[in-house]
This record gives structure tokens, sequence and C-alpha cells, in this order.
């Protein structure tokens, strides 16, 4: 009679030893569609395309309309907290239209298309001055494209770009650089209401909530912002 | 208590029995080609293959079924001595003992032959030639020249044994047939054919194309091999059936009982 109990045991060490290369295989093959499914994003964006294409207005150049520019911020400010931001692009069409206005010194005025198509922005230029072009920036992982962005917001002090830093990385959780660029928006336009709204919700993610309650507080004091209210009420609630 | 499996593992005993012979599409056809050959006018037929191949149990079929028709000897196990050897020939030849104290003269046994040439047709089958020396299996050539004994010779092929075949035979064999490893095709018929003529027909059902498959991987569709395994298999499955019955799947043979049987037998490791 065979003794088989060890022959059981050799058979579990054998099934084990077959099964090896098809769970190493299996897991190789998830691990590869999971890398595959975070990288897919990031090769589809081609910085090199707009970096050199568009011209970046200074403060000092361009003048805008305050109050068009505000109204068409809140609108747009609303579009992009709802919908995440998918990948940084230019259009070529208005990059074309906005390197014509500037090589065109006599045009006083140009106006810009803006990339949702509902409304219009005008943009005065000096004599010498550059065009500023609209970005229109719907999302990227890329830590190349922040540093781009963060770059060029050193130059031109468009809140654009701050505020997109700001939100980006709230929405990444790197709350120290969303409350930083949050803080930066705030300096060169202390009125955009995002800006503080983000800077509160930082702190407020840093743990600093008590801070956070008392800037919201001082805010709501001159703005009387139902977003604000109720971001506070969340904050309190510890339901942020 | 008797286990369904111990008749089933009784099936697969290796053993030259002419009861056990299985008629497959290879065996079929290399006994119909043995057979053409041995109706030809050859001294010498050569039948190779790897061992376990069916050389031994073909030998033995042709025997059986041509003894009332031929005159057909079958030598199974090589004679230790060259004497023992020719005093075996010498009553197949004269039909009788040769006298006490005596030994058979060679030239005397050849010239013997010759003189039988167009009287007795008479047909040796050598299993095991491997194992006859290089002096004995001149002579058997020079008895094959008198045209009066037919030898049909069975080897191993190992690399050795073709050297034998090289040196002794090549020119004097005008008929080689070579037996080869069964298909999948033929060891699954094998097994199923050897378990019904026991009536095991719910065991052959059990075991499955999968199983099959996988016990030709294991063997290589070498007969001797195969039996090896399926003895093997029916012994465990005789043990869990008496110990562990649990443990028993009576629809199927399972997997884990044939690779069980392939790691005893050494088919595969850890």
């Amino acid at each position: 009679m065979y003794d088989i109990k060890p022959l059981e045991n050799e058979w579990k060490k054998y099934r084990k030893k077959k099964l090896k290369p098809w769970i190493i295989a299996s897991v190789s093959l998830i691990v590869l569609s999971v890398s595959g499914i975070f990288l897919l994003p990031k090769s589809k964006i081609d910085f090199s395309k707009f970096d050199n294409s568009f011209v970046i207005a200074s403060n000092s150049t361009y003048t805008e309309d305050k109050k068009i520019e505000n109204s068409n911020r809140k609108t747009k400010s609303n579009v992009l907290i709802n919908d995440p931001l998918n990948k940084l692009e230019i259009e070529k069409s208005v990059t074309d239209q906005v390197n014509i206005a500037a090589n065109d010194s006599s045009n006083a005025f140009v106006d810009i298309p803006i990339l949702d198509g509902k409304q219009e922005k005008t943009v005065r230029y000096g004599q010498k001055g550059k065009a500023k072009v609209h970005l229109d920036i719907v999302d990227t992982t890329s830590v190349t494209a922040y540093k781009d962005v963060a770059k060029r917001f050193e130059k031109s002090h468009d809140i654009d770009d701050s505020l997109f830093l700001a939100r980006s990385y709230y929405k990444k959780g790197n709350y120290k650089k969303s409350e930083y660029w949050a803080l930066a928006t705030n300096k060169v336009d202390s009125n955009i209401e995002e800006s503080i709204l983000i800077f509160v919700k930082s702190k407020t993610k840093l743990g600093r909530k008590n801070e956070a309650i008392s800037i919201l507080k001082s805010y709501l004091k001159k703005s009387n912002s139902q977003e604000a209210r109720n971001l506070l009420h969340r904050i309190e609630n510890n339901k942020l | 208590m008797t286990s369904r499996y111990e008749s089933a593992k009784n099936v697969f005993i290796d053993s030259v029995d002419i009861e056990d012979y299985i008629d497959l599409d290879s065996s079929v056809a290399a006994y119909e080609q043995l057979q053409h050959s041995l109706d030809k006018p050859l001294k010498m037929i050569l039948l190779f293959g790897k061992p376990g191949t069916g050389k031994s149990i073909l030998l033995n079929r042709i025997q059986e079924k041509l003894k009332h028709q031929k005159e057909i000897h079958y030598f199974d196990t090589p004679a230790v001595t060259e004497k023992e050897f020719f005093h075996k020939l010498f009553k197949v030849l004269t039909q009788k003992d040769l006298p006490i104290n005596t030994e058979v003269n060679f030239s005397a046994l050849v010239d013997f032959c010759k003189n039988l040439r167009g009287k007795r047709e008479i047909i040796i089958l050598l299993d095991e030639a491997q194992m006859y020396g290089p002096d004995m299996m001149e002579k058997i050539r020079l008895l094959s020249d008198s045209r009066a004994v037919k030898f049909v010779v069975s080897l191993h092929k190992t690399e050795d044994e073709d050297l034998i075949a090289k040196e002794h035979f090549q020119s004097r064999i005008w008929e080689v047939i070579e037996l080869k490893n069964a298909t999948k095709e033929d060891q699954t018929a094998y097994i199923h054919k050897k378990l019904l003529k026991k009536n095991l027909y719910e065991i052959a059902n059990s075991i499955k194309a999968k199983d099959m498959k996988l016990i030709h991987r294991f063997t290589k569709g070498n007969y001797r091999e195969c039996n090896k395994l399926l003895f093997t298999i029916f012994e465990i499955c005789e043990y869990y059936d008496k110990n562990e019955p649990a443990k028993v799947n009576y629809t199927r043979i399972p997997s884990k009982i044939i690779e069980m049987s392939a790691l005893k037998l050494g088919y595969i490791h850890v």
C-alpha cells in the first residue's frame, strides 16, 4: 500500500510550482494594464506644440476690462470646478489670430475668440504690446505641464494660470501647493472668490481649521457669498 | 472489501500475454507488414523500436496466429550461452532432443539446414536479440544463408543496438519494420479497449479525453509506460476507495491522481 500522504504533499508542491508562472504572468499583465491606463493620457500631451506657439501678455502690456473678465471667469470657474480638466491644449486658429494682431501694430483692438464660443473678450494692446492667448486648460497629470504653467505665471502673473495650479493641486490632494497658488492668485486679484475658497479649503485640509474659519468669516463680512457660507458650514461640521 | 479499481489495476499489469493483445490501427499495420514479409523469400527481418513499443507482443501474436500454418518458433529470452542456444535450435530443426553429453557441431548444423532447403521453411522469432553477442549473430546469419531458416530479429532501438544492426544485419536484412510509440488516439483506444475487454465500462468512461491527453504527455505513447502509469493510477484510486472514499470521483479520474502517479513514477518532478 502506498504511503499516500508524502505523495499528496509532493503533488501539492508540484501544483504550486506548476501554477507559479501563470500567477506571475497574470500579475504582470494586471500591473501592465493598470500602469498602461495611468500612462496613456500623459503620452497624448505634446507640450512642445504650444510652448512656442502662444504669446504671453505681461501685466504692463495689456489692460482688460475687469468686469467682463470677472464675469467670464465666474462662468468659466463653475465649468472648471464641475468638470475636471483633462488636457492642455491651444486652439491654433486663436494663436494665428493673435500672432497676426501682434504683428500688425496698427491694430489697437483685436477680438480674440474665446474657446467656449459663447462670450467674447476684448483685449487692448499697446503699440508694442503682445497679445494674450486664452488657454483652454482641460487637465493634466504631467509634472512638466505644471512647471511650465508656474514658470509662465512668474512672467505673466496671469491669474488663469495660478488659479489653474491652485485648483489642480487641490484636486490632486497637494494642499500645500494649492494653498500657495490660491494665495498667489489672491495677491494678483483679491476679488477672485474661487482663490479664497481654495485657500480656505487647503488650510482646512492641512489641519488649520480655525485659521480657515476665521479667514472665511472675514471674507463673508464683505462678500455675502452663498458658496462661501456653504463652505463655512461644511468646515464647521467637519464635512469637507 | 474489493475495490472496483482493483480489477482495473490488474488489467495494466505489464506482461506479454497474447490474450491481452489489443488491435490498434498501428499494431494491425505492423502485424500485416510482418506477416507479408514472412511470405517473401527473405532471410532475415529486423523488427526494431524503443522498449515498450510492442515488439514482443507482436512476435507472440504472429506465432500464435501462424503456428498452425507455418513452422514458426518463438525464442523469448536469449540463451545465456552459445551452447544453450544451439541446443534449443537443434531441437527445433531436428525435432529431437540432443543426446546427453553431446554438443552441437555448428558446421554440421549449417549443412543440415542446407539440406532442408526446399523441404521445410522454418521461422525463428528472436526476441531481445540485442543480447546476442557479435559471434552468435554471425552464426545466425550463416544459418539464415541456408535459406531453410528465416529469422525475425527483434531489437531495441538504442545507439549500441543500432550499431549491432549495422554491423551484422545491414547487408543481409531485406525488410525492416519499425514500431513506434502510440499516437494519442491509439493510446486512448488501447486504454479503453483493455478496460472494456474486462467489462470495466464505467471505469473506461471515467477517463476523459483531457485525462488521456495528460497520460499521453507523461508516457509519450509508450505502451509499457502507459501500463505502468495506469496501474499506479488505479492503485491510488483503490487506496482512496478503500480508505478515503470522499476523495474519489467515480465519474472521473481526477487529474490530481494522474499527476500523483506521474510523480511516483518519476515522469514529473517537484
